[in-house]
């Protein structure tokens, strides 16, 4: 019964200590955002009419009360923080609706091609390690492929790849958010990276658990080599991999712009790109803390799968 | 029913051209007749994908009002009156028109037979809510609203009469009237909140709005019940087209890919390197046609030194060699435009044209006049130990092409002795330091069908007008009252020859006064499916029209 209690009570305190974290995380979004975008130089009401046109002086004041904009700074602010705090992520004056229906709109589909990145990069990851960690020529061919496939800037494949697969063979699309096949292309140029650096990583780990007695047992037991590879070492080789996936995940957020604007796909990354170039607060506000959430998720995500592929690590912890 | 009349008729189309193959065989014309053998007669089935570079921010275009907005407007709206090539002004929605003698009370003979898609009959009601719309702050525009400071109330005599008032004068109220941005929507729609309307506005046009995916296309019905279509059209009742898919794709070679491919029927803002791939597409055809106004230029800042000295100004556009960086970075595929007007504005004069070509010879003639005489050891001129500086300010969204259009300006302007800098910055930023006067040269250019765009541009009511940051429509600060009085003189009178007579002087004197680069004009670039017939622009502000377009099936 004390245990139980004294268990529960733990939990309890993780849990709220995580949930602390996360609204600071929010709130230090909240505010970066707004500190970046007042030091950014430049008056919203232009952003907001378009620069140079020809609006009347009346219609230029209605601007600046709509949006709180003739108010001191840091009444600005506060307004600014208190309505992130109570969750009205308010009116997008770039998009002329709901900052939520935009995240609403755009969010799928950018999480649909960070998913279909994380996976594809994982496959490429898993079997590349696997396949060929410790065998003569193969080990050091895939490691100098995964070393340069790391070293690529997302954009650039999705130039390059454009340039072949649309422009010269044309058998993908060139841009557009139509179904599987425009996935394709921006799918890898994102994943061709992230999985070169996911296996680099998983390469090191699966080499060093492959020197274990353990392998030496199970291969004395007559398991096949690539039996011993799939269930025992790579189960070990995956820790480092899902911790980096984390961080995966928030570096994907940042390389999804240069991808979503050079396919003209449909997204939060492109989204951000034009919400920013018009000092559009609330909007750009909105997709930073849902950016955050998303971060926040994964990371508790990464959490529980340490626990279930390597159950040592909870006993530890306890 | 329908389905079995088109396969019998394109049967029959498959017969004639067999025979004109085996006819022309011999002559090896047929690769000409091809063309005209498809051309056939419009059906009336399909759907049309068009795929443009921008996105609007509001489908309404009287919120704001960029050319995105008006190029989707120009499907979904009718307008008061149309607009012709030659600039004549011809009915549309109002069938005619009286003005009183002082010029300040428009009538208007509204059609009885037009109906908005959501039902609501176009009337006298519709005329007062629209223009009122336009001009309420609570609007936002930028656009429409600024064309009609002018417009003071409408009165409505019948439900098919409307008197507009104005409180000053306006010859170019109805060329204006005719743009697109001015279009017609539902007064019953316009009563939502604005952000509502901006995603589903309502008109009375060719086609519906019927759903929009942001970042990706808005979807287009037809408008079954059209026959109101303005006499500029090829036919009138309902349009060929069922469906149009207004897609967004803002690279351009990937746009550009796109039709090349048949992944879209059309693309609009063709980029100039593929200009000639387009033209040699057997597949494709080119449909150009430049937007009138005050052409793409750099308006000199005339308030502060080196350009508050004329003969320095003079000498900066004559050692710039526009016409060879247009060749070089365009492919030959832009004209200059050298005076003040593009070459399509009503009451533009050819006189211009070459009022300031490139001659740097002439240049350094007059830099020695206005005492720059010497020249550091960079070759930059001096005068009184001050270097001869020009800063441009160069926004993020410039083009490309464009860009290196000025790098070629400050190229040869180098060789006169002029230090040109190019201060490259985000578009907040340099809204910031054009509203403060903080450059030397402003890039820019003004899209409307009327020369009044000079009274914008060069006249003094447009020095500090509207005040966001400072913001003021006349970039250059020319203030002369000479030209003043004449771009008002030409709003008093609706008479073409004393209009005629009176732009001309406003176009000598700012021609004279050497306040802009001008380079080349804005232009409307399609490339466009062979399969796709009578797409078209409409002269007001050469903006494409699908109305009378229909694809071979």
């Amino acid at each position: 019964m004390t245990l139980f209690q004294e268990t529960g009570w733990f939990f309890l305190k993780k849990a709220l200590i995580r949930i602390g974290g996360a609204c600071l995380v929010l709130f230090a979004a909240a505010t970066l955002t707004f500190i970046a975008l007042h030091l950014a130089p430049g008056d919203p009401v232009t952003a907001i009419l378009g620069g140079s046109a020809n609006p009347t002086p009346e219609t230029i004041q209605e601007i600046r009360q709509e949006y709180g904009l003739d108010q001191p700074i840091m009444v600005q602010y506060g307004l600014h923080v208190w309505r992130v705090l109570s969750g009205q992520l308010g009116s997008s004056f770039s998009q002329h609706m709901p900052v939520t229906d935009v995240l609403w709109q755009q969010a799928p589909h950018t999480l649909k091609l960070m998913l279909a990145s994380l996976i594809t990069a994982w496959v490429f990851a898993v079997l590349s390690v696997t396949l060929s960690a410790r065998k003569p020529i193969f080990d050091s061919a895939f490691s100098s492929l995964e070393t340069l496939f790391a070293g690529l800037p997302q954009f650039w494949i999705g130039i390059m790849l454009l340039w072949l697969f649309a422009y010269q063979l044309g058998l993908l699309p060139p841009a557009g958010t139509h179904g599987f096949s425009s996935l394709i292309l921006p799918t890898l140029s994102l994943a061709i990276p992230l999985g070169g650096f996911l296996a680099q990583v998983m390469r090191e780990s699966f080499k060093t658990t492959l020197d274990q007695p353990f392998v030496l047992t199970a291969r004395s037991r007559g398991v096949s080599d690539n039996s011993v590879r799939f269930r025992h070492v790579l189960r070990h080789a995956l820790l480092p991999g899902v911790s980096l996936s984390t961080w995966a995940i928030g570096a994907l957020v940042g390389n999804v712009v240069p991808v979503e604007v050079v396919f003209s796909r449909q997204g939060l990354g492109r989204q951000l790109f034009l919400a920013v170039s018009m000092h559009d607060m609330p909007l750009v506000t909105g997709i930073i803390l849902f950016i955050a959430l998303v971060y926040v998720l994964a990371s508790f995500l990464a959490d529980v799968l340490y626990v279930i592929i390597d159950p040592r690590i909870q006993e530890a912890r306890v | 029913m329908l389905s079995g009349h088109t396969v019998s008729q394109s049967g029959k189309t498959l017969l004639l051209g067999a025979l004109l193959v085996t006819v022309c065989l011999p002559l090896g014309a047929c690769h000409k007749n091809k063309h005209a053998r498809r051309a056939g007669s419009p059906v009336s089935v399909g759907t049309l994908i068009y795929a443009t570079d921008r996105e609007p921010v509001c489908l309404d275009p009287h919120v704001q009002g960029d050319m995105p907005q008006v190029f989707v407007a120009q499907q979904y709206l009718d307008s008061l009156v149309s607009m012709d090539k030659a600039g004549t002004i011809h009915p549309w929605l109002a069938s005619s028109w009286d003005i009183s003698p002082d010029g300040l009370s428009y009538t208007f003979h509204l059609r009885s037979d037009v109906t908005f898609t959501d039902g609501t009959p176009f009337t006298a009601e519709a005329v007062k809510a629209n223009l009122d719309h336009m001009v309420d702050p609570a609007t936002q525009s930028s656009t429409a609203g600024g064309y009609i400071r002018q417009y003071h109330s409408t009165e409505i005599v019948d439900s098919h009469t409307a008197i507009v008032h104005l409180s000053r004068p306006y010859a170019a109220f109805l060329e204006v009237l005719a743009q697109g941005f001015l279009g017609i929507e539902s007064p019953q729609a316009l009563t939502r909140p604005r952000d509502l309307n901006c995603q589903a506005p309502v008109g009375s046009g060719p086609f519906r709005i019927v759903s929009w995916d942001r970042q990706n296309k808005i979807v287009f019905d037809r408008n079954n019940a059209y026959h109101w279509a303005p006499p500029t059209a090829l036919h009138d009742g309902p349009a060929y087209l069922e469906h149009v898919e207004w897609r967004f794709i803002p690279e351009p070679s990937a746009r550009f890919a796109a039709v090349q491919a048949a992944e879209v029927d059309a693309i609009d803002s063709l980029p100039p390197e593929a200009e000639t791939p387009a033209r040699h597409n057997a597949d494709l055809w080119v449909l150009m046609a430049d937007r009138p106004g005050n052409p793409t230029n750099g308006t000199l800042n005339i308030r502060r030194a080196p350009f508050n000295d004329q003969l320095v100004r003079e000498a900066f556009i004559r050692s710039t060699d526009i016409e060879g960086a247009l060749s070089s970075v365009f492919f030959h595929h832009y004209r200059r435009a050298g005076g003040p007007l593009t070459a399509t504005t009503p009451f533009y004069s050819p006189d211009f044209e070459h009022a300031a070509d490139y001659n740097p010879d002439k240049a350094n003639t007059l830099l020695d006049q206005a005492g720059w005489t010497t020249k550091d050891a960079d070759g930059i001129r001096k005068r009184n130990g001050q270097r001869l500086t020009v800063h441009i300010p160069l926004r993020a969204s410039l083009s490309n092409s464009e860009r290196t259009l000025w790098e070629q300006v400050q190229a040869t302007a180098r060789e006169t002795g002029f230090d040109v800098l190019l201060e490259n910055a985000d578009d907040t930023s340099v809204n910031a330091r054009e509203g403060q006067w903080d450059y030397d040269v402003r890039v820019g250019y003004w899209n409307t069908n009327t020369a009044d765009v000079l009274r914008i541009v060069f006249s003094s009511e447009f020095l500090g007008a509207a005040g966001i940051a400072g913001h003021h429509q006349n970039e250059s600060g020319f203030s002369n009252p000479e030209f003043d009085r004449i771009v008002n003189a030409a709003l008093l009178t609706t008479d073409s020859e004393q209009r005629r007579d009176l732009y001309y002087q406003a176009q000598k004197i700012v021609s004279a006064a050497f306040l802009q680069i001008t380079t080349y004009p804005q232009t409307t670039r399609l490339a466009i499916s062979k399969r796709v017939h009578d797409i078209r622009l409409v002269p007001s502000l050469n903006v494409t029209t699908l109305y009378d377009a229909w694809v071979e099936q």
